[in-house]
Order: structure tokens, then sequence, then C-alpha cells
């Protein structure tokens, strides 16, 4: 920029292509051909049968269990997200202090987000199986519970129970973020706001929450995506629950591919999932205003 | 020692083949390459298949496979990824839903792709059930029937004294054996995703109903909801291990194998896990227990079809399914996968194994999924994702929903 900021854009071409071509290639040729699905006729065999219109749409919102289905969304995004965040806040305000074996203690943090999902999953689907799972056998012999509980039996504990699972591998990267913030912060601003009489809490209300505001909208945001598109964690705990009563739209855009053999009515469904989630982040944007310089 | 020798004298053979059809001058398409597309059914699947492959190429030259070995739970995204791109494969091994690309034209009739001698000692049950409008294009290539599998130790604690013939006997003995406690439960009934559409069938057939055929799928029965109906009263009375709506089929074979569970239907190559599993379980082997007592159950059989993709190479895949279907090559693949022969040679050397007696004498009263209509696969998939929620929900209801998803299958 110093010194030349009206220099014109195609200057940079040769430097950007390789970066474009990739996007192009891998971003924008798939998501294209995902619209094109969405309004042909595909037979379940996967031939196209010519143009069909709205008609995907129309069978997809004719779906009964549709709005059932995107509540379980919402409250999967915004629980997972909530509950990571607020976490993440706390774990990364605690190892901001400086205490003995900190470095081990922010490392084994890490655990959760450098383990494979599916691993981490599949653990948990074990863990909890009622016949042999470990976690069961831990909690009816610590008198917790009096006989073993098929946890991811039934819709909703099931749903918990996944959504505690993407909670934990969520973590890791949220507080590493929110704990890069919180050495963006001053020592001296906090020392000040306690020279004027803030108390503890008042300091980090008024002084040290505002500072993390945009390490908060990046994680935030990143979360957002992360969760909303998030498929292993409940395609490997919540699958052979029967029904949709555990469904999120990506789960269900999968049982439409497998099951029902629907190709493209799960196409006009990752469209409007892909609507959703670009409208989630610009509402965000628009109303939290995150990158808003102070 | 041996193999390695005999992999290398195998690749100095297929090299000296190759290297003789290029210099043949009329040798235009003599060099064929089949692309052939198969299901693992367990560790020993893929050893079998280079094995063949090799064996194959070594007697006839020019002819190359290029061998492609899937996941049960792949295959069926990869197969139609593949033809939606234009490159199914030559041959390809699949459930029943295999043949049923016929209707689609895409495939060649079984009367082309093997001779006349393999096709006569195959049992012509199971290449008409697969038949898409009177037109067979699959050949089968292992075969199964189910059969109850029960634990004699646990019977004898609960003072049962034989394997049950009716549905009545059978809630009647699982009651008795959930009531021993300790994590022990009578019936293993597993109605989660892995393969739900199985259990529900044999119940159906057992009331002496049956899934409709190639015109038409029926799930919405009276015969399906009595015999829903009679699931939900196992379940409702503790006769099934808790949650059967979400228990898988995989896991719960275990939990049986491991001595905890009373009874549960089984597939052949169930005999040999639990020989390796726990050889210690004592435990047997009846006919599975319909309403009356009548002998019915599920069979299934996997198929082979293939693609219309190049003419020049219909006598190559030929050529190849027939040397599959020579008695010993065949033999030798249901051996190692356990399940039951689907030819008239295969079958006379099958008998001679009592356990798979079982299997085979419940073969005349198999009943099969209406596989050759293309509606299937979505009944199929919705059995699976809709079924088990007979735990918490009238039977009548399920039924219609996923009657609702058949009908809407075979619109389009």
């Amino acid at each position: 920029m110093v010194g030349g900021g009206r220099e014109p854009a195609w200057r940079s071409l040769p430097w950007l292509a390789p970066a474009l071509c990739l996007i192009a290639a891998v971003v924008l040729y798939p998501a294209g051909f995902m619209l094109v699905t969405s309004f042909r006729d595909l037979s379940q065999f996967g031939r196209d049968r010519g143009w069909a219109g709205l008609e995907n749409y129309r069978r997809l919102l004719g779906l009964g269990h549709l709005p059932g289905v995107l509540l379980n969304t919402a409250v999967w995004v915004v629980g997972v997200v909530a509950v990571t965040m607020a976490l993440s806040l706390a774990l990364a305000q605690f190892l901001d202090k400086e205490f003995p074996g900190r470095r081990a203690v922010r490392l084994a943090v890490l655990v959760p987000w450098a383990a494979s999902v599916v691993m981490t999953s599949t653990v948990f689907v074990y863990g909890l199986e009622p016949f042999y799972g470990q976690l069961n056998r831990m909690l009816v012999d610590l008198g917790v519970l009096d006989a073993p509980v098929g946890f991811l039996k039934t819709p909703l504990s099931g749903f918990l129970c996944a959504a505690a699972v993407a909670v934990l591998v969520s973590v890791p990267f949220t507080t590493y973020v929110v704990l890069a913030g919180l050495q963006t912060v001053p020592r001296e601003v906090l020392e000040a706001a306690r020279m004027d009489g803030a108390s503890r809490p008042q300091a980090y209300r008024r002084v040290v929450l505002p500072m993390l505001r945009p390490a908060l909208a990046v994680a935030a945001i990143i979360n957002v995506i992360n969760v909303f598109n998030s498929l292993p964690i409940l395609r490997t705990m919540t699958d052979s629950i029967p029904g949709h009563g555990a469904d999120t739209t990506t789960t269900l855009t999968f049982k439409l591919i497998q099951s029902d053999r629907q190709v493209d009515t799960a196409s006009a469904l990752s469209v409007l999932n892909f609507v959703v989630v670009l409208a989630v982040i610009v509402v965000y944007l628009r109303v939290a205003r995150p990158m808003r310089e102070h | 020692m041996n193999r390695v020798r005999k992999a290398a004298a195998v690749l100095l053979v297929a090299a000296l083949g190759l290297a003789a059809c290029g210099d043949d001058p009329g040798g235009e398409g003599g060099a064929v390459e089949l692309t052939l597309m198969v299901p693992s059914y367990g560790d020993k699947t893929q050893p079998y298949w280079e094995d063949l492959v090799a064996d194959f190429q070594a007697a006839n030259s020019g002819v190359t496979v290029k061998l492609e070995v899937q996941s049960w739970e792949n295959i069926f995204d990869v197969v139609r990824t593949n033809v939606q791109g234009g490159k199914a494969p030559d041959i390809l091994e699949l459930d029943a839903s295999g043949p049923a690309y016929g209707k689609e034209g895409l495939l060649y009739r079984a009367d082309e792709i093997v001779s006349a001698e393999t096709l006569a000692d195959i049992e012509p049950g199971f290449v008409e059930s697969a038949a898409i409008e009177g037109v067979a294009y699959g050949v089968p290539t292992v075969a199964s029937t189910r059969a109850l599998f029960y634990n004699k130790e646990l019977f004898a604690r609960a003072g049962v004294t034989e394997p049950p013939g009716t549905w009545d006997e059978l809630l009647d003995a699982a009651k008795r054996i959930s009531a021993l406690g300790g994590g022990v439960y009578g019936y293993g009934m597993p109605l989660g995703k892995e393969e739900a559409q199985a259990e529900t069938s044999i119940w159906t057939y057992g009331a002496g109903g049956s899934w409709g055929d190639g015109e038409k799928i029926t799930v919405d029965t009276p015969e399906a909801t009595e015999a829903l109906d009679f699931m939900k009263r196992m379940i409702d009375e503790g006769a099934t291990q808790p949650d059967p709506g979400a228990t898988d089929r995989t896991p719960l074979m275990n939990v049986f194998i491991q001595g905890k569970i009373g009874m549960i239907e089984g597939l052949p190559p169930v005999v040999g896990q639990v020989r390796e599993k726990n050889p210690a379980l004592d435990w047997g082997i009846a006919p599975s227990p319909t309403r009356d007592g009548e002998p019915v159950t599920l069979g299934v059989a996997d198929y082979f079809v293939a693609f219309k993709n190049d003419e020049a190479k219909l006598d190559a895949v030929r050529a190849f399914l027939d040397f599959f279907y020579q008695r010993d090559n065949y033999v030798r693949f249901n051996d190692n996968e356990g399940f039951i022969p689907a030819t008239k040679s295969g079958a006379e050397a099958a008998a001679a194994k009592p356990e798979l007696r079982s299997f085979l004498d419940a073969l005349p009263g198999a009943k099969f999924y209406p596989a050759q209509n293309v509606a299937w696969s979505a009944t199929s998939g919705a059995f699976k994702d809709l079924v088990g929620q007979i735990q918490t929900r009238p039977s009548a209801e399920v039924l219609r929903e996923i009657q609702a998803k058949a009908d809407e299958a075979a619109e389009g």
C-alpha cells in the first residue's frame, strides 16, 4: 500500500492467479455444480433426466419433518457455539495466568483438537454403549446410575451427547483464539482501570471484553460455520436413532442421498443450507458489528 | 514363498502374453482391460479376488482385470457416482439393487454374461427373484437365509426346553430368559440403521406377508401391521434388549456371542464368528419362529451384473464369470465368506457341512426382497431410518410413513 494505493488490480494478478485457480477448482466449481444439480431431475441411479425447475425445492419444503430438523439445526448451532464460547473464555482466562506446569496444561487442552473427530466420536459411541461401554460401567460402579443407560439410543439424549462432544472438540481452537486475544490486552490499561476504582468484574466487562471483540468475532464466525456443517459427530453418534428427532440439515442431506436416493433433493437442501449459513453470518456482522474499531 | 513364486510366474506369463498380443498382426482388440468392482465381506475377500484374477489372467492372455474392492458402506455411493460420470465398472458385484440398473437399460442380460452351462447350474429361484420385468440381468454370487441362533445355557437356566417355533412360544421363552436378570435379555431385536429391513422382513414374512412385487411395493398391509404389533409387544413386555429401535445388528450379535442374549436371528457367517470369538459358547440353530410355525424366512442373494460399456469386452466378461463359477473357484469363494452357494454343484459340496444344514433347509421356504422393483432401495432405506420408531409410536403410523416413501420412489 505504501506509496502506491492506486496500482491497478490486474497488476497483482500473476501473484493471485494460483490461489484464484485453486479457489475456482475446489470451491466455486463444486458449489456451482451443486446449484445446477438442485434444478435437475436425477434418477436414483444418478442419471440426469433433464431440468426439474423448482420441483426439488418443492419436494424439500414438503417434507413433514423439515421444520423439526431446522429447529434442531438452530439449537445445535446456537447451543454448541454459545457453550463453546463461554467455556473457552473461562479456560483462556485460566491459561493466561502464570502457574507452574502451565505449558503442559496448555498442550493438554489441544488434544481433542488434534484427534480426528470421527475417532473421538467413536470412542464415545463405544464408551456409552449400554452392554460393554466403559463410561456406562464407570457410572454404574460409582453409583451414579443403577443400571447402564442407552445414552445414544433416544433422540434427545443422543443429540445432547453429540452436542457435548461437539463442544469438546471446538473448545481448544476457540480457547487459543481467545488466549491470543487476551495477550494483546496491555497490562497498563488494566492497571489504570483498577486505579480508577473498577472492580475485577467491572474491569473484565468494560476493558477486557471490548478489547477481545475482534478475537471473539473470528472465533464465533469460524465456529458457526464449522458447527453448522458438522457431520461426523452426529453421524457417528446418532445415526442409528430411528426417525428424524436428532437430525440437523447436514445429516438429513446424507439421509436423502443414502436412504431416499434423492441426490437432487439433497442438492436443494445443501443450497438451502448454504443460503442459511450465509444469512446467519451477514446478520451477525450487521448486528454485532464485531469488526468495528472502537 | 510358494505364493510369491506363483505370483511372479503369473506376472511373467501375463507379460509374455501381452507382448505376444502386441506382436499379433490381427490383434485389434486383443488386449482387453476389464474393470471389476466387488464389495468386501471380510478379511478374506480381497486376497480371494487377487488370486482369482491372477489365475484368470494366467489362463487368458490378452485380458487384464482391474480389481477394485469397496466396503459395503461405500460401494453404493461409489457405483452411483461412477454411473453418473459414465465410468461404470464392466463387472459389478452388488446386492439385489445391482440387477435393478437393468431398468435403465445399462446392463447386459444374464444369458449374455455367462455361458448356457453356467446358467443351467445356477438355482433358478435366485435368478428369477432378481428379474426386472421378466428379464434377468444378475447372476447370483452368494446366498443366505436366516435362522434363529439360541443360547443353550440360558435356555437351561430359564427352563426353556426347546427352541420356539411360533411367536407365542418365542415371546414366552424370551420373557423367561429376560427374567433371569443380570444384564441378560431374551430376544435380540436389531432395528437400528444397519439392517432394520431384514429383521422387519423376517417378522412380516412370518405373518404370511410380503413387500409386494416388481409392479408395486406394499408396506402398509394387514400382515405387516400384525407383525410390527407383535414386535412392539415383545418390546413393551420386556422380552427384548432395551432400545431395540436404535440397536445395530453387528454390536448386538457380539452381545449374543458374549452369552448375554437368549435368541437372535443370524446369517450363515455368524457360525464362523461364534467359533472364532467365543468357542466356549453353548449354542444351537433353529428355524426362524413364525406366527403359526409355518417355515418361512428371509432369503438374500448378491449378484454379478455387467454394464454395457463396450461391446468388444463382452467375450472377456463371459470368460471371467464362467471362470468364477467353475466349481472349485466358486466353492472356495463361498467357503471363505461362510455363505450358501447359489449353484447346484456348489450346494452339493455345502450339504456336507452340518452347520450349513439349517440354512440350506430354509432355502425352499425363503422369501426375497422385491429388489427387482426400482423403488425397493429407497423403501429399504426408509425401513432403516424409520422402522425403529415402533418402539415409541403406533406401528400402523410408522408403516404408513414408509409406504409414502416407497410410493414417492416409485414415481421417480
